[in-house]
């Protein structure tokens, strides 16, 4: 026995001489840290680094058996769920780590600024955090890719809408993202690479520069009100606090990051176990539109603001908005890298953190809740209430079958039955008069296309015959005197949703 | 202190509340590719009800569960027509051939299955109807005479006038308009071609008349005379 740990020992020394690790391990795990920095609030940061080697490790085992190909891809997932023991299990706690993932690494970066911690001497480490959280939001958007079902392809759609909508150099950016004109075989191939070798790879560089600002500044102390950053100082009152009342970093915080990260992992593999993987949904193929493909969770929102906005604020918003997120999250440290850091004489930066958050939760729970992308098969399975077309004329009748054929009735719903990207027709009669309607039918507006172009006069005319019947028996159709009027609110009116 | 820690929770929150959220559930099997369902129901019900109706009747369009209807027209047609859809209607193709989303067999499996819902033995009573297509050339003059003497009747109320309409003509096509005077159409109250109901008037059209009703009526369809109605204040756009 002494002899093996005698042994042990000895080549232990041998490669410690060799590779000198020791010193700086050591001062990394012993180094002090104020004591207030032990906190349950500290705990994100390492549960998303915990979280990535999560990812990466159930990333390689996935490698293992998915098929990165545009005819295997979505059958390799399938074997993956339904033959490999545990396969299920394994794309599931990819899957809950991705989601877990982005959902902690925002808010680590929602307590390192409520805390102030990017103020000097940490500017650096917020930039580089700013970018470790596009990768990680790009890993999360490559990766929905790969499981190339139809959800994929809807999540790439917004993506390549977004990068098509970018001036004289769009075309060429959607072509270099999917490796063609469409979303194709190599397209997958492009996600493949991006989501296992680039952006991983950055990752991890970047990961490491973070990890070593971190270690190298110190752990950002608790703020405390009144006690102000002033880069004359700041170095020495920290340097003061973490000695006079400081506790080695290991264990005194790091007990709690341990239990912290723990916890996250059992979470991920109780929704993993309890919820399964997601998808492979319906097979990748576009030509398949009876289905109503959603994006992946952390960009639903993006999916929501789309259908609210009106077509003429889609491209300088697609196009300004993210640079403006960006550019604002990376001048944070360079506008405010001095003063406060307690949030209680923070209020705009309070105020600030809290409408972002409430804006994300709402606009992802209207597009979750709210079915938002058109029934695709609403114009040739939906019928009309036989009573709304029982005092039909052939016109009106003529009228019915164009409002199914045009395939109004896939935004439209009638009977409670359609689609609801726009309002429901049912009473449409009430609130405008045929001369409105046939303006709002020719026009458009307000995500209704303009039909204008594609309408014959008849076709027109049938249509807004047949809307004009759509008003309840005791409520007299819309009526207005004056013409000219009736033009005015038309070019107006209609404001979109309830 | 507390308000910091409200803000910082709220994320927390919903993160969790994704995790219970999106219920996508355990390993299901993936759904059937859409060409290979074969059953009549859900094929007819997917595609073809919102235009015929709800077991082919009170539909806008045709009654296709309408047994003589289905006693008139055979089965090449029915193909031909469900396929490459009905030029001069609204009538879509859908055979993946004409670019829809059909395959030869499930439109087979239509076929096959409007038979057995909705054709019944002997629908005309023993009387033979005029031919489903049109096999001899019409006239004008004497169409308007007949449908004068036998359409009119009912069709002269201002409301079903409508027939008539060149709005409402250059949205069908001939052999709808012969397909509903032959056929009828139960659910609205169109009767077949023996037109009878009581008063003594003359008995069931001939072939000839039936052929003369369309080549008139056909007559008064003239897309360009549809003139788009003004749409009041178009300027802005
Ligand atoms: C892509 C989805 C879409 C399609 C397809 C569509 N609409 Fe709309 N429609 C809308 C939306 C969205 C609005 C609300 C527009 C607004 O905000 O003013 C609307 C508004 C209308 C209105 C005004 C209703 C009101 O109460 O303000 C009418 C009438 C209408 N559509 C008729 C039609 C007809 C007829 C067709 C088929 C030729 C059609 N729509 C096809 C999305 C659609
Ligand atoms: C968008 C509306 C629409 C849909 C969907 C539709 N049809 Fe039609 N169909 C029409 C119209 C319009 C006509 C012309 C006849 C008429 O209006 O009476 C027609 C005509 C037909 C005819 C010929 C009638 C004749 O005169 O002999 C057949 C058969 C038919 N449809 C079958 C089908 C079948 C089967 C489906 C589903 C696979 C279907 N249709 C779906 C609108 C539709
Ligand atoms: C017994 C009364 C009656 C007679 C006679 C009659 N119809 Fe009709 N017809 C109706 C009714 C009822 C409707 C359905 C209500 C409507 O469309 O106004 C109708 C509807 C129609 C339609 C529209 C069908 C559709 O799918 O929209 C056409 C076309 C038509 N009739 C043609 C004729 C022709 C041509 C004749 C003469 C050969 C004729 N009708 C004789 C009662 C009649």
């Amino acid at each position: 026995m002494p002899g093996m740990k005698q042994s042990a020992k000895q080549i232990y020394n041998w490669l410690e001489r060799r590779l000198q690790v020791e010193g700086p391990v050591k001062d990394a795990v012993l180094h002090k840290v104020p004591r207030n920095t032990a906190s349950w609030w500290y705990v994100f940061g390492s549960a998303a680094f915990t979280l990535l080697m999560l990812q990466i490790v159930t990333g390689i085992l996935l490698a293992l058996v998915y098929v990165p190909s545009g005819a295997e891809a979505w059958n390799s997932l399938n074997i993956l769920n339904h033959q490999v023991p545990l396969g299920w299990f394994l794309r599931a706690v990819h899957a809950w780590g991705s989601n877990f993932m982005v959902a902690v690494v925002f808010i680590h970066m929602a307590q390192v600024f409520l805390f102030g911690a990017y103020k000097f001497p940490r500017e650096l480490t917020w930039t580089v955090g700013v970018f470790l959280l596009l990768m990680t939001l790009g890993m999360a958007f490559t990766g929905q890719v790969l499981r190339f079902d139809q959800d994929a392809y809807w999540g790439l759609g917004i993506g390549v809408f977004i990068l098509s909508r970018v001036p004289i150099a769009g075309g060429s950016l959607v072509h270099l993202l999917l490796g063609g004109p469409t979303i194709a075989g190599a397209t997958l191939s492009r996600c493949f690479a991006l989501h296992v070798f680039v952006i991983p790879g950055t990752l991890l560089v970047l990961v490491a520069m973070h990890v070593w600002m971190v270690l190298k500044l110190g752990i950002n102390e608790w703020p405390m009100p009144g006690r102000l950053v002033r880069k004359e100082t700041y170095i020495e009152e920290y340097n003061k606090l973490a000695h006079e009342d400081g506790i080695p970093f290991v264990p005194g915080a790091f007990w709690k990051d341990l239990v912290f990260s723990a916890a996250v992992l059992a979470a991920v593999g109780v929704c993993a176990a309890v919820f399964g993987p997601s998808g492979p949904s319906g097979q990748p193929d576009p030509s398949i539109t009876q289905t109503v493909p959603k994006p992946d969770f952390p960009f639903l929102w993006i999916y929501a603001v789309l259908s609210y906005l009106p077509p003429s604020m889609e491209t300088p918003f697609i196009l300004i908005a993210p640079i403006l997120m960006i550019a604002g999250l990376l001048a944070v440290p360079f506008v405010a890298s001095e003063g406060e850091k307690s949030w209680h004489r923070r209020p705009v930066a309070v105020l600030a953190l809290s409408m972002v958050a409430v804006s994300w939760a709402v606009f992802t729970h209207l597009a979750m809740s709210t079915p938002w992308s058109p029934h695709m098969s609403a114009w040739s399975g939906d019928t009309l209430p036989v009573k709304y077309l029982r005092e039909a004329t052939p016109l009106v009748r003529q009228g019915a079958v164009i409002f199914q054929a045009k395939q109004c009735r896939n935004c439209h719903s009638i009977g409670g039955h359609g689609g609801e990207r726009g309002p429901a027709l049912d009473a449409v009669a009430t609130r405008m008069t045929p001369d409105q309607m046939r303006y709002k039918v020719v026009t458009g507006g307000g995500n209704m296309p303009a039909y204008g172009k594609n309408l014959a006069p008849a076709e027109i005319e049938a249509l807004v015959s047949f809307l004009e019947t759509l008003h309840p028996k005791n409520e007299p159709p819309a009526f207005d005197p004056s013409q000219q009027a009736n033009a005015a609110t038309a070019s107006t009116g209609g404001s979109g949703r309830p | 202190m507390r308000r910091g820690a409200m803000a910082l929770a709220l994320p927390l929150v919903f993160a969790l509340a994704g995790c219970s959220r999106v219920p996508e559930a355990t390993v299901e099997a993936p759904a059937p590719r859409p060409e290979a369902v074969m059953d009549f129901h859900a094929l007819y019900s997917a595609n073809c009800q919102a235009c015929h109706g709800a077991n082919g009747h009170g539909g806008p369009a045709m009654e296709l569960g309408n047994p003589e209807y289905q006693a008139l027209v055979d089965d090449a047609t029915l193909r031909k027509w469900i396929s490459g859809g009905m030029p001069g209607t609204e009538m879509p193709a859908f055979a993946q051939s004409a670019g829809g989303m059909l395959t030869d067999t499930q439109i087979g499996a239509i076929i096959a299955g409007m038979r057995k819902e909705w054709a019944k033995p002997n629908a005309f009573g023993g009387a033979t109807p005029p031919a489903y297509a049109q096999d001899q050339a019409g006239d004008v003059k004497r169409g308007q005479a007949t449908y004068q003497a036998r359409c009119a009747s009912c069709h002269q109320n201002s409301a079903r006038e409508q027939v008539t309409s060149v709005v409402y003509l250059s949205l069908v096509s001939d052999q709808a308009l012969r397909t509903i005077i032959v056929a009828g159409r139960v659910d609205i109250g169109q009767p077949d071609w023996r037109l009878a109901t009581g008063k003594g008037v003359a008995g069931p059209l001939s072939g000839q008349d039936v052929t003369d009703i369309a080549t008139y009526l056909g007559s008064l369809r003239n897309p360009a005379a549809v003139s788009a109605a003004p749409i009041p204040n178009p300027a802005g756009r």
